[in-house]
């Protein structure tokens, strides 16, 4: 996530492992999926957001 | 000085695409735009052979640059030079590769290429001076090629201004005062209100504007990208693990998610085996069905791009981006979820 | 008499250095007892050490260079030098203090969890490391059969302080070369000045890689603030014997070259307006809370500019990564000294973990640069050189962070690095 605010990412949601960026294998199946699922509704919400540097956006907050 | 020139076998004449598995040889005489260029050597500097190699043998055979470096110094020059590649890939990986090798054999060694040719990366500790995109600027191209090698031969170092690309270098040397009092001059010279001065440049990334926001995502095309490896099984478009030379475009249509065997991640960078059993952990295709069920997405662009980020140029990574966002910009794409690993 | 509450220091500058009969300090020409400084070192974890003196320009290379230490003293038998070690842990910084400058005590030998650091007496190689330039007396030792590591340790570390007050003992009735009074911190605004000053970081790593402030280990500790003249009096040891060229012995600690810069410009265009001194934690979370702690510090004494060193490799550059960003977050200014780790031959990244929006950054010159030590006619400290197994006076090619103090990541150092763009 730091490298991804350095190289000038607009929007950015961080998650949770290098190898698994829209999971969380630490998870049973339907949790991951909700997780999986929160992350996208946080891309979905993020490409809906006026921003003017990179930015992040945490799973799940509904503001920034 | 004692030249040698190394180029592919497109321009040492021996074929095209056909032909880009042969193995390197030798010819004893300057060979295609070796010839120009050793006329603007004039007498001081002699092109004594020239070494080519089939594109392909030389970028995806490991063992090449070693081959290609036996084969230069049984010529006996002092120096190499290699390319110009322009913007060929293959060619230009090859062209960086044997500088490097030369190089580290204690040759005075060159690389010519575009600024964004994945070889640049590949040539350091050899220097690079930039060339046009196409071999149509041959003719400027060598002109500057000549002077970096007579600079190079006077034991001069090249700078950006005789057209160096790619990392410079960064040497010891010794300051007039310590570096204790040297961050007191910094300190002040900052809080004069230089916001700039350091001796350590940061990593310059350019900067990226910002696209406005997507004002209703229920009624948006979206797209899902990857930097992380995620091929079809049996990855038929031989996407590298590391330091990618290409990105690729797969089908996503008719598809509900992905499932464990149908889609791999060949990414070198990390272990793959989480990422395969559920391939949604790497793009998250099954919830993002959902939410276009559901009406939250309006619909989803029926392909996704995917490159391998691992050891990947900056050079590299940014031309992959403009690429992408060109074609989904012409598909009429609107917003994209890109997945970094 | 010193000013109130300040420390008047008595530079005594040594032009020769060696043993004889009558000890003494006459004209610059140092003259030891080899005899009376042994007897210091005697400790029952010792088995054997031996006294020998390398010069500046003479064809010698020491090995295996743990701490060092400049000859000081505040009276005979030290009088208070080196809190918490020779003498009680009784605030120090006041009073008189006599140095030796051109001379220095070098322990050099092996030890658990040392890197090999050494330094050459002569040719270009000398310039790289401050003990270059010092007469340096090297302490080399044998352990005693059944001692353990962290009690030879201690009778090293204790013997090499009793030798650097027993040698600056021997300047108390000679007539000093320069006299240097130093008021302590002065806890005003200073006008229109801007305010400076610095947090030092101290690498604290447990045993063999730990740094102490009045006798006791920094590594538990909060970053607290110290004023500059206890420095002077031995107030910091280094007991870190990792990273050879990013390592601050106690030498540089006596001659902090931060505070030396801000008390020569204290005054003039800066007013030196505080110390701190941090730990370097190993844990994240820890790094994290050390740094904010020291920034709000730094806030707290009016700072507008601080500057932050560090001890060790990459893992201690987020310690000044995090403490300067998050003084530029207050709106103030944060300079970090780092040393570059950029490769043999310059190109890759320069720093690992460089700050996220500070970006004043002094470089001490690229850790990996080669560089090519001339064959010597003897060595001290050992037969052989750990990192290559070459014979310790040969000719080898290193990398530059080989070099004792070469780095020098507190700023004692003339080593830069730059983008080279011409010839």
């Amino acid at each position: 996530m730091p490298i991804a605010i350095r190289v000038g990412a607009p929007r950015v949601v961080p998650t949770r492992g290098i190898p698994y960026p829209t999971g969380d294998p630490a998870l049973g199946p339907k949790e991951e999926k909700a997780w999986r699922r929160l992350l996208v509704q946080t891309a979905l919400r993020a490409i809906s957001t006026p921003v003017n540097k990179p930015t992040v956006f945490k799973p799940g907050e509904l503001t920034t | 000085m004692k030249v040698v020139h190394y180029v592919n076998q497109f321009f040492a004449g021996v074929g095209g695409e056909e032909k880009a598995t042969v193995g390197p040889e030798v010819r004893e005489a300057p060979t295609g735009p070796g010839r120009k260029l050793a006329s603007l050597l004039g007498d001081e500097h002699q092109i004594v052979a020239t070494v080519f190699c089939g594109d392909d043998y030389a970028a995806s055979n490991d063992a090449a640059p070693a081959e290609i470096l036996e084969l230069i110094k049984a010529t006996g020059a002092e120096m190499l030079v290699s390319g110009p590649a322009f913007t060929s890939g293959r060619y230009g990986i090859a062209c960086g590769r044997v500088a490097a090798a030369a190089h580290k054999a204690g040759l005075v060694a060159l690389a010519a290429m575009h600024a964004e040719n994945p070889g640049v990366a590949e040539a350091a500790p050899a220097p690079v001076v930039a060339t046009g995109l196409t071999a149509r600027e041959m003719g400027a191209t060598l002109e500057k090629v000549a002077l970096a090698v007579k600079k190079l031969a006077s034991g001069q170092t090249l700078t950006p201004e005789d057209g160096l690309v790619g990392s410079i270098p960064r040497r010891n040397r010794l300051a007039e005062s310590n570096a204790a009092a040297r961050a007191v001059d910094l300190a002040l010279t900052r809080l004069a209100g230089d916001r700039s001065a350091t001796e350590i440049p940061m990593p310059d990334f350019g900067a990226v504007a910002p696209a406005g926001p997507v004002t209703d995502p229920s009624k948006a095309l979206i797209a899902l990208l990857t930097e992380g490896g995620l091929v079809p099984a049996g990855n038929p478009g031989r996407l590298e693990s590391a330091r990618a030379t290409k990105w690729l475009r797969y089908p996503l249509e008719e598809l509900p998610g992905l499932e464990e065997g149908s889609h791999v991640s060949v990414h070198g960078g990390f272990s793959t085996v989480v990422a395969n059993e559920n391939p949604n952990r790497i793009l998250p295709l099954d919830v993002a069905r959902e939410l276009k069920d559901e009406g939250a997405i309006g619909s989803l662009y029926a392909e996704y791009f995917v490159t391998t980020g691992n050891g990947t140029s900056v050079a590299d990574g940014a031309r992959y981006g403009v690429e992408w966002a060109a074609e989904l910009r012409k598909q009429g794409v609107q917003a994209a979820i890109l997945t970094s690993t | 008499m010193a000013e109130q509450n300040g420390l008047r220091r008595l530079i005594h500058t040594v032009r020769s250095a060696g043993f004889g009969e009558s000890p003494g300090l006459n004209r610059g020409d140092l003259v030891a007892s080899e005899d009376a400084l042994q007897a210091l070192l005697a400790n029952p974890a010792l088995a054997s050490t031996r006294l020998t003196w390398a010069r500046p320009g003479e064809s010698v290379r020491i090995v295996k260079i743990l701490d060092s230490i400049e000859p000081r003293t505040k009276g005979a038998g030290g009088a208070g030098m080196f809190p918490g070690f020779l003498g009680p842990a009784l605030p120090q910084g006041t009073g008189e203090t006599h140095v030796l400058r051109g001379v220095a005590v070098v322990v050099a030998g092996k030890l658990p969890r040392a890197q090999e650091g050494m330094v050459q007496m002569s040719g270009p190689a000398a310039e790289l490391s401050f003990l270059g330039a010092t007469n340096n007396l090297v302490i080399e030792f044998e352990p005693a059969e059944d001692a353990g590591w962290p009690q030879v340790d201690e009778a090293l570390r204790l013997g090499a302080m009793r030798v650097a007050v027993a040698l600056a003992d021997l300047a108390l009735e000679a007539e000093p070369d320069e006299v240097h009074d130093l008021a302590p911190l002065n806890p005003g605004t200073g006008g229109s000045l801007p305010r400076v000053g610095a947090i030092v970081n101290l690498q604290t790593q447990g045993a063999f890689k730990d740094v102490f402030v009045y006798g006791r280990t920094m590594a538990a500790s909060m970053p607290t603030a110290i004023d500059p003249n206890e420095l002077d009096d031995g107030a910091v040891v280094s007991g870190q014997y990792g990273h050879p060229g990013l390592k601050n012995p106690t030498f540089v600690h006596q001659n902090n070259p931060v505070v030396a810069a801000l008390r020569d410009r204290d005054g003039k265009d800066l007013v030196f307006g505080g110390l701190i001194l941090s730990p370097e934690p190993v844990d994240q979370t820890l790094k994290e809370l050390t740094s904010a702690h020291a920034a709000r510090m730094a806030r707290q004494m009016g700072l507008d500019a601080v500057i932050v060193t560090k001890e060790g490799g990459g893992n201690a550059d987020s310690d000044i990564s995090l403490k300067i960003d998050a003084f530029e977050a207050m709106g103030l200014v944060g300079i970090g000294i780092f040393a570059e780790m950029s490769g043999p031959d310059g190109t890759g990244p320069p720093v690992v973990g460089p700050p996220t929006t500070a970006t004043a950054m002094v470089s001490t010159g690229n850790y990996d640069e080669r560089i090519t030590l001339d064959a010597v006619d003897r060595a001290l400290g050992g037969e052989i050189v750990d990192l290559n197994g070459l014979d310790a006076a040969a000719e080898m090619v290193l990398p530059v962070a080989a070099i004792y103090g070469s780095l020098s990541p507190i700023g004692l150092g003339r080593l830069t690095c730059a983008t080279e763009v011409t010839a």
